[in-house]
């Protein structure tokens, strides 16, 4: 649109669409919501959503109202010597059935900020895509970038303003910043807390098992991302809500790196190959 | 959750030419957990034919051992090979002995006449109403997708290695839709002088 | 949120279990012992319904006692899970269900080490390494990890050690000591108790 602009046929009636034509700003908003401004979710459509969304959840089985999110995860994240490693499955779940064995669960904020998503699909991903933009805003308003410490508590500020509407979300952020590397654990409770080692999702109790009798703060950068694909492995073979292709992320003070996107089946023969051989 | 869901797992049989195949997966759970992935829920009943069961893994295993006793009671008293269709008949009328407080599986059968080896292939539901159809029969958590998958893939007169062929890619390709189903399965082709297992590799998670 | 523990290896099985008995909020006792011997040959270790626990195994162990006083000759470790199994299943359709989770453990010479998961439902499956209870999920993977077909007794007793330092770590009740047994072709035999603090130095 910035030719128009410049030859100033912008306003020109042929140049907007009909719902533009109107003069009743506010009805003009009412149809544009979340594309101006995303915090403007549409309001349930009935009175007091905190006490009834649950209701109406909690009657699903009678209704037959039921929304069932894409759900079942397993991700983790850990600080050591080498900054940060972040590892994540890629299986959606709605229900039993297998959505997707593709999912993307790391978010690329920058290069410097990355994000873990497990619980609700579609929270995730949508909170996310703000958190992006809030993330590049702060780097244009300041001329730096963002550090994890605010952009998590950007994120937990979001999750508390909508907490008890069935949000569900539980995130880590990873990153590097001024103060060296950064880990925070965000969920939809609006809890957010900073630490050294965390998993997430239904597959995480798998994970945590191989996670702790495996970790030391000064792994070799190699044995820190093959842990982390280990424990991630693990929960997929125990918990029927993970699996798919296994990615292996490291912040490093460089920014993050790639280190694998391997599937689990080959993963898994892999392993048990060398435990044959044992 | 369905308690017929709460152990997972699944088994599809198929009808060929002069022979039929049945497959199951390995996979004992509870609900998103899995304990063990080497639990076959098919079994070897009579020389040419085979009984698989899904659903709540307790009441797989006290489906099989009443009914084995049942057949071989049948056996001793008859002096003969129990057929795939009377003994169908007796396990309907077993679960429906039980029809006001039913076992939680659902069973399939796949099997060779022991005089004519006329195929033989049939499903029920959990309270014993029998279906007889002459392409495929499915059960598990998986059904949807594995019925999907059969009336893609199924032809009518399958030699055996293509018959084998169909169900293991039937079921493979219908469990890796399924979170409850998989990890490992084995397939068996049943025909008049032998009978043919083997392992499938599949994902494990 | 008590949890029992089992492990199995060439020519043996060990079991661990937890030792705390509680009721409500409060910790009754901390020396509960939930693995019992039952033969020379064979254990089973039970959690669940506090009653039901004790009731179910003793009821079990007599009647594997009173098989060998009848025959002269022992129930085999497979014999005595499918026995057990059976009970639990007609229990379960019954008006008095037992609420009980166990593994049966023994060694036989004919038929090699054997390790039973049982469940409430009277789900069983034989198994190489397994756990009950909120516990068992965080061991699970370690076991997967750690666990080889040649796993000896020692290497054996340090996975149960890393699984009693997770759950101690993760879960969130208390469970201090953990009692360990294990059978092989010798017979019973305890082993030392592991401990937080013994886990700690």
């Amino acid at each position: 649109m910035a030719l128009a602009e410049i030859c100033k046929i912008s306003n020109a009636s042929y140049m907007r669409p009909t719902a533009w034509a109107t003069d009743d700003v506010n009805e003009l908003k009412s149809y544009a919501s979340n594309f101006e401004n995303p915090y403007t979710l549409a309001a349930p459509p009935f009175a007091n959503p905190v006490e009834n969304l649950n209701k109406i959840q909690a009657n699903a089985d009678k209704t037959g109202i039921k929304i069932e999110f894409d759900h079942g995860t397993t991700t983790l994240g850990f600080k050591f010597k080498g900054g940060v490693i972040l590892a994540v499955d890629s299986r959606a779940t709605g229900g039993q059935y297998i959505g997707s064995q593709s999912m993307k669960k790391i978010v690329e904020i920058n290069d410097f900020l990355l994000g873990t998503l497990a619980g609700g699909a579609a929270d995730c991903v949508y909170w996310d895509r703000v958190l992006s933009k809030e993330c590049r805003l702060h780097e244009l308003r300041n001329k730096e970038r963002i550090s994890v410490a605010a952009a998590s508590k950007i994120m937990a500020n979001i999750a508390h303003e909508y907490k008890g509407m069935g949000l569900s979300m539980g995130m880590m952020l990873a990153g590097y910043d001024k103060r060296g590397p950064g880990l925070y654990y965000v969920d939809s409770e609006g809890s957010r807390t900073a630490g050294n080692l965390f998993s997430v999702g239904s597959g995480s109790i798998f994970a945590y098992g191989v996670l702790d009798s495996g970790y030391d703060y000064n792994l070799e950068d190699e044995a820190a991302q093959e842990l982390g694909r280990r424990a991630i492995y693990h929960a997929t073979h125990r918990d029927a809500y993970s699996g798919g292709i296994i990615r292996v992320y490291h912040m490093t003070k460089n920014g993050f790196k790639v280190i694998s996107n391997e599937d689990c089946e080959m993963l898994h023969y892999k392993y048990q190959a060398e435990k044959a051989a044992q | 959750m369905s308690i017929l869901a709460y152990n997972g797992g699944c088994v599809v049989a198929m009808r060929g030419k002069d022979c039929v195949a049945i497959a199951t997966d390995h996979r004992f759970g509870i609900q998103a957990q899995t304990i063990s992935t080497d639990f076959k829920k098919v079994f070897n009943i009579a020389p040419r034919m085979f009984l698989g069961l899904t659903g709540l893994q307790t009441d797989i295993l006290t489906v099989r051992d009443r009914v084995m006793f049942r057949k071989n009671l049948y056996e001793t008293r008859e002096n003969r090979e129990m057929a795939p269709k009377p003994f169908s008949a007796m396990l309907s009328s077993f679960l429906y002995e039980h029809r006001f407080g039913p076992y939680f599986i659902e069973p399939v059968i796949a099997g060779l006449d022991p005089k004519t080896f006329e195929p033989f292939i049939c499903n029920m539901d959990l309270i014993g109403c029998p279906n007889v159809p002459d392409d495929f029969v499915v059960a598990g958590t998986c059904a949807e997708q594995l019925y999907g998958m059969c009336e893609t893939l199924w032809r009518p007169n399958l030699e055996p290695d293509d018959l084998f062929e169909v169900i293991s890619q039937s079921m493979l390709n219908a469990f890796d839709r399924d979170a409850m189903s998989g990890w490992g399965a084995t397939v068996y082709v049943i025909e008049k002088d032998k009978i043919t297992e083997r392992t499938l590799k599949t994902r494990m998670d | 949120m008590e949890t029992l523990l089992g492990i199995k290896g060439r020519d043996f099985v060990m079991l661990a279990a937890d030792t705390t008995h509680a009721r409500s909020i409060v910790v009754m006792k901390h020396d509960q012992n939930k693995i019992h011997q039952v033969s020379d040959n064979l254990m089973i270790s039970t959690m669940g319904e506090s009653g039901d626990t004790e009731q179910f195994t003793e009821f079990i162990s007599k009647n594997i006692a009173l098989y060998k006083m009848r025959n002269g000759y022992d129930l085999s470790p497979r014999s005595a899970a499918h026995f057990t199994r059976k009970n639990l299943a007609e229990y379960l359709r019954s008006r008095t269900p037992y609420q009980v989770f166990m593994f049966v453990a023994g060694y036989d010479a004919q038929e090699g080490p054997e390790l039973v998961f049982i469940d409430y439902l009277a789900n069983a499956k034989a198994l190489n390494h397994g756990g009950h209870g909120y516990g068992s999920m965080f061991t699970a993977s370690i076991f997967d990890r750690y666990w080889h077909p040649n796993i000896t007794q020692d290497e054996a007793y340090e996975v149960l050690k890393k699984c009693v330092q997770e759950i101690q770590k993760r879960l969130i009740v208390n469970l201090n000591n953990f009692n360990v047994m294990v059978v092989d072709p010798n017979g019973v035999k305890k082993l030392d108790t592991i401990m937080a603090s013994s886990l700690a130095a």
